[in-house]
């Protein structure tokens, strides 16, 4: 089974590199915050203890949602795209447990590999991170970086959440009879699977929560960043929620989205695809939705903090803000990659099938504009979106510190933060589509 | 656009050349081929594997720029033409069946259908495709996506799309490869009868005897070069041609 599962692998290695790079980053990202934690434990004074253990478990703990998720969604997507692959291994008489082992193998050795490359980052990457709270004097001189098996950790559970990810889309896919032809378009494939929907009650109902209890409990807290603790992530975690619908928020606002695909033959043909294949795009609507949230939400809290601080917390706001601005950093560049990731996986994916969109004489140009269109629409209904989760963090906040539910200032960075979103997308799209290489020429 | 120098047939290749490759490990696919094809009529062009009847189909629909010959296509040369230009002649001008039926899967059969005139940027006429729904028994399936649909009933939409252009000749590559002997004989008798009564023009690639027999006249390929004609084919006669040209190969001579 590792044998075919590592051939199978060299194969195919757009997906392949998908999954990869989401694992690496993702252990890297997550193992560098780990390492703080780790490094609390050692011979460190009693506050920045606190310190090092607030970084590393609260923005260690919602990057980890991210970055799961991602992993999950990348290794999701993967499977879902050999489905007659699995159809045809089903057929000349694999089990569905072979073929899911197949899949695990095949997801293991690629997430192994990642992780392990993942943790020497997120050593490094730990040690970057101490430095600078040093520098910026957050912690003292004395704090020693001890990462421990802090970056080990983190790859072992990466891994294990990727293969629980493939675990869970290969059942999806070898679930009913054996067939080689494509599910898509049969009936009931269209319905969003029930973590989907249960993840995203779970992650809306809490942000709700969280968002009143903000402006009637922290709000009037004596400590000002109080109120920052229970509202900061939400914007975060709406965009999540909205991600884990991403398929159902695709057909349905794709037709309101009409009007931004252009006319013509290329914006007709994008229409219909990403209707009734959202579940392919959605893969890339999610990371624009957090990528936009995570940015607009983080940026403001952190403008409205600087207006609106009392005296006497400059020292907090320090630490804070620069654990703010690496943790939004961090996060956007780690969605930004998912959403260059993903867009070469489907784009990939379709290979044949744009080539066949050229066989039936459409021009290379208008094959290349289809795609530009799609990613026109997924950027459009990702931007505005995340702008509207972004809310979720900014108005109860605003509101917790008098400003109320417009900020007073700043009004100039959502609109940047989505046109870089917006910019970031089609430029993905366009490389993948230049890279896939359509190939035109013979028959066979 | 050139002028069109002969008016008589629907699609014809004139001294026709493809090699792959280039010095001592050149293969060649095709050795000089002239055929014509008249309008209204069906051909088969069989072979044995290797003969180069794949390339002979992907140079005249302009997929495929031939080494040496010419290919005119309702009267034009498209040999020098360029991509854009062949693209544009090949959803206008050449209705294409695939094995595989290239479907599109996001797209219903109506929609499949009218594909290639959106391409070409008009506004379909839903009424004309309805009517070649109707014609291919697939009326009441107009707006089923593609999987939701049998593989011959694939087919028949995709001939339906073939069709949608009046094309000067619609080329079919193993039109029935993929579907079992009944559903295959469906798609054939759909071809023949587009060409009985639309006076359209086929020209298929197979390598199926049964296949051929719904033709007026197969050619047959050998080693890139016509080896021979057969009129009102039957299967038999077909099947027996094919395993002498087979052993022909086999036994090393050309």
């Amino acid at each position: 089974m590792t044998q075919l599962a590592w051939r199978s692998l060299r194969h195919r290695a757009t997906a392949s590199v998908a999954t990869f790079v989401a694992v690496l980053l993702g252990t890297a990202l997550m193992g560098s915050f780990a390492t703080l934690a780790a490094s609390a434990s050692g011979p460190v004074s009693a506050a920045d203890q606190d310190t090092l253990r607030t970084m590393g478990t609260v923005v260690g703990a919602w990057g980890a949602i991210i970055v799961l998720s991602a992993v999950v969604s990348t290794v999701g997507i993967t499977v879902t795209q050999r489905e007659v692959e699995i159809g045809l291994l089903r057929t000349v008489g694999a089990t569905p447990r072979q073929t899911s082992r197949l899949v695990r193998a095949e997801t293991l050795l690629v997430a192994t590999l990642a992780s392990a490359l993942g943790a020497v980052l997120a050593w490094l990457g730990g040690g970057f991170l101490l430095a600078l709270l040093r520098n910026t004097d957050t912690v003292q001189e004395s704090a020693r970086y001890r990462p421990g098996l802090a970056p080990v950790a983190t790859a072992a559970l990466v891994v294990l959440v990727s293969l629980l990810g493939a675990g869970f889309a290969s059942r999806r896919a070898t679930r009913g009879s054996a067939s080689i032809t494509p599910s898509e378009g049969r009936p009931g494939t269209a319905r969003l699977q029930w973590w989907r929907i249960a993840a995203a009650v779970l992650l809306l109902g809490y942000s709700a929560t969280m968002a009143v209890v903000t402006i009637t409990v922290t709000a009037h807290d004596e400590d000002p960043y109080s109120a920052m603790a229970t509202s900061g992530q939400l914007g975060i975690l709406v965009a999540l929620a909205l991600a884990c619908l991403a398929p159902w928020l695709l057909r349905v606002l794709s037709a309101p989205a009409r009007p931004l695909l252009g006319t013509g033959p290329a914006a007709y043909l994008a229409t219909y695809n990403s209707r009734r294949r959202a579940r392919l795009l959605s893969g890339v609507l999610g990371p624009v939705i957090v990528l936009t949230a995570a940015g607009i939400s983080v940026f403001m809290i952190v403008g409205t903090d600087d207006r609106t601080r009392p005296a006497g917390f400059e020292d907090d706001a320090r630490t804070i803000n620069l654990l703010n601005n690496v943790v939004v950093g961090m996060m956007v560049v780690f969605a930004a990659v998912v959403v260059i990731n993903t867009f070469a996986a489907v784009v990939a994916h379709r290979r044949a099938e744009l080539r066949q969109l050229w066989l039936l004489g459409a021009t290379p140009r208008q094959v290349e504009a289809s795609v530009l269109a799609e990613a026109r629409g997924v950027a459009a209904i990702g931007v505005v979106l995340g702008a509207i989760a972004s809310l979720a963090a900014v108005v109860p906040f605003g509101v917790a510190r008098h400003e109320g539910v417009v900020p007073d200032g700043q009004l100039w960075l959502p609109p940047l933060v989505m046109a870089g979103a917006v910019v970031l997308t089609l430029l993905s799209a366009r490389s993948a589509v230049r890279r896939a290489h359509v190939p035109a020429g013979a028959l066979q | 656009m050139n002028s069109p120098t002969t008016a008589s047939a629907a699609l014809e290749v004139h001294g026709l050349t493809r090699t792959y490759g280039e010095g001592a490990g050149a293969a060649t696919a095709l050795g000089g081929v002239d055929l014509a094809f008249v309008p209204g009529t069906f051909t088969a062009v069989m072979g044995p594997s290797g003969s180069g009847k794949s390339t002979f189909l992907s140079c005249a629909a302009g997929l495929e720029r031939p080494t040496g010959g010419r290919v005119l296509v309702d009267g034009h040369d498209i040999t020098d033409w360029a991509e854009n230009d062949r693209t544009r002649l090949r959803r206008e001008r050449i209705g294409f069946v695939f094995q595989g039926f290239h479907l599109m899967p996001y797209l219903t059969a109506e929609q499949n259908v009218a594909l290639p005139l959106r391409l070409a940027g008009h506004r379909p006429d839903r009424a004309r495709v309805a009517a070649l729904l109707e014609r291919v028994g697939l009326a009441d399936r107009a707006r089923h996506l593609p999987g939701a649909l049998s593989g011959g009933q694939q087919q028949r939409v995709a001939i339906a799309r073939a069709l949608v252009t009046e094309p000067a000749v619609i080329l079919a590559d193993e039109p029935t490869g993929a579907l079992d002997s009944t559903t295959a004989r469906g798609v054939l008798a759909l071809l023949r009868e587009s060409v009985d009564a639309l006076q359209q023009t086929v020209v298929m690639v197979t390598h199926d005897p049964v296949a051929a027999a719904y033709a007026d006249t197969v050619v047959f390929l050998v080693d890139g070069r016509v080896a021979g004609r057969m009129d009102r084919p039957t299967a038999d006669a077909v099947a027996g041609q094919l395993t002498h040209l087979s052993d022909l190969v086999a036994g090393g001579v050309s």
